[in-house]
């Protein structure tokens, strides 16, 4: 196929701001599928995404479009909204020569449009400005082109102002993507490299790879190699997605499609990795897309021992299609046996979590999500831990590190001294304020990833009104003052419940987490006392007094049957929570840490 | 049905005959019945003949219970003629129960019902605090309880007992104390005292989720209990179950049946069964019933039959409530399964919190376990394994 004629592009937007909604319009107005079929947003496929509003991983389609006599090829390369899946957005961008960068009329730009913005400018794709909504009433298209230009420089009078919903110019921007989006390289007589941006498994096929060829060509029975694993394959079948997966004999230069290679694990396709001929191997791998970066860390176990191996079926299950997701065997003193996680963000370990509980079938305590730290050893050697309780005798260690991210808040001016407040309660460093316009304002931050990956952004949003938006990106990990909290019930240190923190805010933190605790923890049949230690010294003690009372009066033959019933309520609730000790810990009780209580 | 859930033709088995009539109904109580004066009591005492007439084969019954309600709102005559009923069917009771309210029962009535074969009288004292007793919607005051047993006494009942009621909302462990000793000074053979419960859909439970009452405090509450467990143990009272406590020799044999888990048949409106290995209940309205009967069918609502899981459990749980506990050999020969492996992980987890015993060939829960039992025998409730076979 001519490479002229293929524009290979995504769309980047902030969340709600209408990208799988333009994506819908799209796939009508290009007749690849019909308005009947549309379920809406087509490109959510997962119940999850569709229910949150989100997207969570990339996928793909391949549209043709008639543009002044000629069929244009055009392959749209979905992109998730979220700060947590920065590593999606830029693998998707990686194939891609174009962006269509949405946003809403009445929002305006928001942190996340631009971070997604930069990092298409980095992978060197070109821009095309899309102003959304303009048919609402609050819709106001001139203030957002100004900011358009001031932050992306795309003047003003290059915004396409559409309706998603309506259509209204859409069209238009097809056309756009046509005539000002550029085409592929033509690399047609190269040897083949083919850019995997993303994998799922497939019970009856395996693994399906997401992919866009670069240069030569891909074919059916190709015996191909994976450059940066190293292993070899036959492709088995080669497709297109329009929108259904259509098998073809071969994708060119330029191309987007999947190949299916008789790969039976997942784990054995890396995303970013490059495919090529065996025969005739390229030189090199194509560039330009950003590993994932696990940077929060929990610990799964199950409500009961017997079910380790479900857990861990449910896991593998998850990992299945979530390359990004992490899980290792963890054995707690306190907890038992379980799972070490590793999530790019907050919301990936919500929904990694809300899977679980709905495809998993089984009971889990979940500890609070913990960022990882870097442990500079006096013997000069340097070692990561993602949990505190892995954290070793001080007495070795030369330095405590802690990782710092690049925060940018885009806010209203007049919410400004509300979130400079916050920030410098939470240890961040303002590097620079830029106006957007005279009413909003884009502030740039040094921070701690652990003091802003709970509930910063709420605490923001409601500083805000709801106005801010934020987005952050690991920079480096730096020196830090901290120190680990132990927290012992009944007397005994409960790893899942320490935590690793600045020591300018150990002691509030430390005594806000025992209050909470007892508030969380059941009363028992004895007195549970709560203590928290710093350095093995016991700086704050609390106590949960027993209940006194708690028998049924009358139990006679009547009674038996709704009585038992009682029993057994009573017995399930206890259940649900996680037995140290004699003590039984509620799910909430390990989440009582992210109360940072600011 | 399988062999294990007949009873063993020696198995005792329990009578207990519902009489749904009241002249007031208390505030607190959640049983079943009616204003008395607003039904025909002698269709009542027809029916209850003829559902007891169901059951004449059933030879092993050896003790019977009139309760309700008030059996004492029902007429001498009615009364007397229902005990007979029952004496004429089984003659060689051991133990022949009636409720009775004081204030409502004549010397003649109590000669009768001694004649007519009942050897137990149940009476329902409450406190003997006439301001308890109004706040519980009583309508006596001290003085009848005491005419009541010295009535009973001299128709020549030997064993009678006294319900008693603790954590009344505005009573104290001064007041629980003089209720206990005036009870004691009666010189009965058998004292319950029950913990006042707020039972759903009644008036009391109402008045409290409105607000216009509080429950007595659970430090209290449990004070009181612990009073009444010293103040009986003392006055020479055996405690025998959670509630009940009795001088030697002399705990109410009825209702050790049913911790036992032993078959019962129920009779009378809203009562409930526990007979061939199912549960059932009667319609708890009284025309449903009535007509039931004498229609010929049964008057059955609700029928539940325990899993061989469910037996095992509730056996256990029925059995703690004694203080005798589970008594090993006994519960593997009533189950088929040994109670020490089937329910090793709550007795290790409890004992070694010093709320469960095992000695003797017995597991029981301590001293301290009986305020807080509910939390103990909740984990015998149900099982998350199968149940260990006897002996194994």
């Amino acid at each position: 196929m001519d490479t002229r004629f293929i524009r290979n592009f995504s769309i980047i937007a902030h969340i709600d701001h209408g990208k799988s909604t333009l994506a819908d319009r799209m796939l009508e107005l290009t007749g690849t599928i019909t308005a009947r079929q549309a379920k809406d947003q087509f490109l959510d496929s997962m119940d999850l995404e569709r229910e949150r509003g989100i997207t969570i991983k990339a996928s793909a389609v391949t549209m043709h479009y008639d543009y002044e006599g000629r069929t244009y090829t055009l392959n749209l390369i979905d992109t998730p909204g979220h700060v947590d899946f920065h590593y999606e957005v830029s693998r998707a961008l990686a194939a891609c020569e174009g962006a269509v960068l949405v946003v809403d009329a009445t929002q305006g730009v928001q942190a996340q449009t631009v971070a997604n913005a930069y990092l298409a400018t980095e992978t060197g794709c070109e821009i095309l400005g899309v102003i959304n909504k303009v048919d609402l009433p609050a819709a106001q298209p001139d203030l957002v082109a100004e900011e358009m230009e001031h932050v992306f420089g795309i003047h003003k009078q290059d915004c396409f102002h559409i309706s998603a919903k309506t259509g209204l110019g859409v069209k238009d921007l097809l056309d756009a993507v046509c005539r000002l989006l550029p085409p592929p390289l033509d690399r047609t007589g190269e040897p083949t490299t083919a850019l995997i941006f993303d994998s799922l498994s497939d019970e009856y096929r395996g693994v399906i790879c997401y992919v866009r060829v670069f240069s030569g060509a891909l074919k059916l029975r190709q015996k191909i190699r994976f450059m940066g694993a190293g292993h070899t394959y036959q492709v088995t079948e080669l497709g297109k997605f329009m929108p259904d997966m259509r098998p073809v004999d071969e994708l060119g230069t330029g191309d987007v499609g999947y190949v299916i290679a008789n790969i039976r694990n997942l784990g054995d396709v890396t995303v970013g990795d490059t495919i090529t001929d065996d025969a005739h191997p390229a030189d090199s791998l194509i560039k330009g897309y950003k590993p994932p970066m696990q940077m929060v860390f929990s610990d799964f176990y199950p409500g009961t021992e017997t079910d380790f191996p479900k857990l861990r079926a449910a896991f593998e299950k998850l990992a299945l299609n979530d390359a990004s997701f992490s899980f290792a065997p963890q054995n707690s003193p306190a907890l038992g046996f379980g799972f070490r996680c590793g999530f790019l963000g907050l919301l990936h370990m919500e929904i990694v979590q809300e899977r679980l509980e709905r495809e998993g079938d089984v009971d889990v305590v979940q500890t609070a999500p913990t960022v990882s730290y870097e442990i500079l050893l006096k013997n000069g050697s340097v070692k990561r831990i993602d949990s505190p309780s892995e954290l070793p005798d001080l007495s070795g260690v030369a330095e405590l590190r802690e990782p710092f991210v690049r925060l940018e808040v885009i806010t209203p001016t007049d919410c400004i001294g509300g979130v400079m407040k916050l920030a410098e309660a939470k240890r961040s460093r303002l590097i620079k304020t830029d106006y957007l316009n005279p009413t909003r304002v884009i502030m740039e931050y040094k921070a701690p990833l652990a003091e802003i990956v709970y509930d910063f952004y709420d605490q923001i949003k409601g500083i805000s009104h709801g106005y801010a938006t934020m987005d952050y990106e690991f920079t480096a990990f730096e020196k830090s003052d901290l120190v680990k909290i132990d927290i012992l019930v009944n007397h005994a240190a409960v790893d899942a419940l320490a935590l690793i923190v600045h020591r300018g805010t150990a002691e509030a933190r430390g005594r806000r987490l025992i209050v909470k605790l007892k508030q969380t923890i059941p009363r028992h049949q004895f007195e549970i006392p709560l203590q928290v230690a710093i350095g093995g010294k016991i700086i704050a003690r609390e106590s949960i007094k027993p209940f006194r009372k708690d028998v049924t009066a009358k139990l006679y033959g009547g009674d038996v049957t709704r009585k038992m019933k009682l029993l057994k309520k009573q017995k399930e609730g206890k259940k649900r929570m996680k037995s140290i000790g004699s003590v039984q810990i509620p799910q909430e009780a390990f989440m009582s840490i992210l109360d940072t209580g600011e | 049905m399988s062999e294990h859930q007949a009873p063993a033709p020696s198995e005792p088995v329990g009578l207990y005959v519902h009489v749904p009539f009241c002249q007031a109904k208390c505030r607190y109580c959640g049983f079943y019945s009616e204003p008395i004066d607003r039904h025909d009591p002698h269709r009542m005492v027809r029916a209850l003949a003829r559902e007891l007439d169901l059951y004449r084969h059933v030879e092993s019954v050896r003790t019977a219970y009139i309760g309700g309600g008030s059996p004492t709102a029902l007429a001498p005559s009615l009364l007397v003629g229902l005990a007979k009923t029952i004496s004429a069917l089984w003659p060689n009771l051991d133990e022949f129960t009636v409720e009775c309210n004081p204030g409502q029962v004549r010397q003649d009535v109590l000669d009768r019902l001694r004649e007519a074969g009942v050897n137990r009288l149940s009476i329902g004292a409450q406190s003997f605090h006439a301001r308890e007793l109004q706040f519980l919607g009583r309508c006596h005051g001290a003085r009848p309880i005491a005419e009541v047993v010295g009535r009973a006494k001299v128709a020549g009942f030997e064993n009678l007992s006294l319900d008693l009621i603790f954590a009344i909302p505005g009573s104290t462990v001064e007041s629980w104390r003089h209720s206990l000793e005036s009870a004691i000074a009666l010189d009965v053979q058998h004292i319950s005292t029950y913990a006042l419960t707020f039972e759903a859909d009644t008036p009391l439970e109402q008045a409290r989720q409105a607000g216009q009452l509080e429950a007595v405090d659970e430090q209290t509450d449990r004070r009181m209990y612990e009073t009444a467990m010293e103040r009986l143990q003392e006055a020479g009272f055996d405690q025998y179950e959670v509630s009940n406590f009795a001088r030697p020799g002399l705990a109410c044999q009825h209702n050790l049946g049913y911790w036992l888990n032993r078959p019962f048949i129920g009779i009378g409106p809203s009562a409930a069964s526990y007979w061939r290995g199912r549960r059932t209940l009667n319609a708890a309205d009284i025309h449903e019933y009535v007509a039931a009967m004498e229609t010929g069918r049964d008057a059955i609502v609700e029928i539940v039959v325990p899993t061989e899981i469910d037996r095992v459990c509730e056996t256990a749980v029925l059995n703690l409530r004694m203080r005798d506990g589970i008594h090993l050999e006994r519960f593997a020969r009533d189950t088929g399964h040994d109670a020490l492996g089937t329910f090793a992980e709550p007795i290790r987890l409890h004992q070694g919190l010093g709320l469960i015993r095992v000695d003797a060939g017995a597991v029981r829960l301590t001293a301290e376990a009986l305020p807080i039992a509910d939390s103990v025998l909740c984990d015998f409730a149900s099982l998350d394994t199968v149940p260990s076979p006897r002996f194994v």
